[in-house]
């Protein structure tokens, strides 16, 4: 069994499994903007904290 | 407006225009997001020639507008910084890179997915996808470029004349299924493109949803950039010890 036969109970039938593959890569691309954007916030204010903190700014 | 432009270009000023302009960009993007989801999977009807299968579009072709013009306003905004010497305009270009590269490869993915069951590859050297596959290549260069230098305006510099001279790929992408014969499709709005009303609404709401995304982003990513090349300023050092982690 295919992978295009496997989700066609989905919406869309035989073309399920290639339009919700497609939103599927589109909306993790954006979480993954959001967490890595937000990771590399903290991050810098972690390392500015640090470097304040020492004192030799 | 003029006046508010040029108050921008203080660092202090620009982080405080991010943090309050991250609700106006990230509450509509949520917004048009939903409404236009709605509208491309279950408002448009099935296409006469490939089913619902057309549906990758309604996130295909706003990911490949904004690519480009993610491009654009970052070389713009580049040149602005090399002419003006305005910082923060250096600031929106870096940021900038990393989101036009996301476009790319959700615009360069989603097309793969659709090629597949539409043409019967994956992958095709065709005019359309190897320029748009140059566009990802360009902003990886700079990225790479301007990660390669330890003075942020130095970085700046030489990674804006990298972008500005990739200008010239904008016209080869937009124009290559018209110059050669392409296996891809021609335009997808305007004369023999889409026709129905609801999938045009459709991409008109997932394009301005796409727009609204990116700036939402610009605005989350600058306040960062603006920390660390503004790291030794008294406001910084304040604005930092201040927040609770």
């Amino acid at each position: 069994m295919t992978m295009v036969e496997y989700f066609s109970f989905l919406p869309y039938g035989k073309y399920a499994f290639y339009v919700w593959l497609a939103y599927g890569v589109a909306t993790l691309t954006v979480i993954f903007l959001f967490i890595g954007a937000r990771r590399n916030h903290n991050n810098t204010l972690n390392s500015l904290k640090n470097k304040y903190s020492r004192g030799n700014d | 407006m003029w006046k508010w432009i040029q108050r921008q270009a203080s660092p202090k000023v620009f982080y405080q225009t991010c943090i309050n302009l991250r609700p106006w960009f990230f509450w509509p993007f949520i917004g048009f997001l939903t409404v236009g989801l709605y509208w491309a999977l279950v408002v448009s009807p099935a296409d006469y020639q490939q089913g619902d299968g057309y549906r990758i579009i309604f996130i295909h072709v706003p990911s490949a507008i904004l690519s480009m013009l993610i491009y654009a306003i970052m070389a713009i905004a580049g040149g602005i910084g090399l002419i003006w010497q305005i910082k923060m305009a250096e600031v929106v270009a870096k940021v900038s890179a990393p989101i036009g590269a996301a476009f790319t490869i959700i615009a360069l993915a989603s097309g793969a997915i659709w090629g597949k069951p539409m043409w019967g590859a994956w992958w095709v050297w065709d005019a359309r996808l190897t320029s748009e596959l140059i566009l990802l290549f360009l902003y990886l260069a700079y990225m790479s470029l301007n990660s390669a230098f330890d003075n942020p305006r130095t970085a700046a510099k030489s990674s804006s004349i990298l972008a500005i001279v990739g200008l010239v790929n904008l016209p080869i992408i937009h124009y290559s299924v018209k110059w050669w014969n392409t296996l891809h499709q021609g335009y997808s709005v305007g004369t023999g493109g889409l026709k129905d009303p609801d999938m045009l609404i459709a991409l008109a709401l997932m394009f301005v949803a796409s727009i609204f995304l990116y700036t939402t982003l610009v605005a989350i990513k600058a306040k960062t950039e603006v920390l660390i090349r503004e790291q030794n300023a008294r406001w910084v050092k304040d604005e930092v010890q201040g927040v609770i982690l």
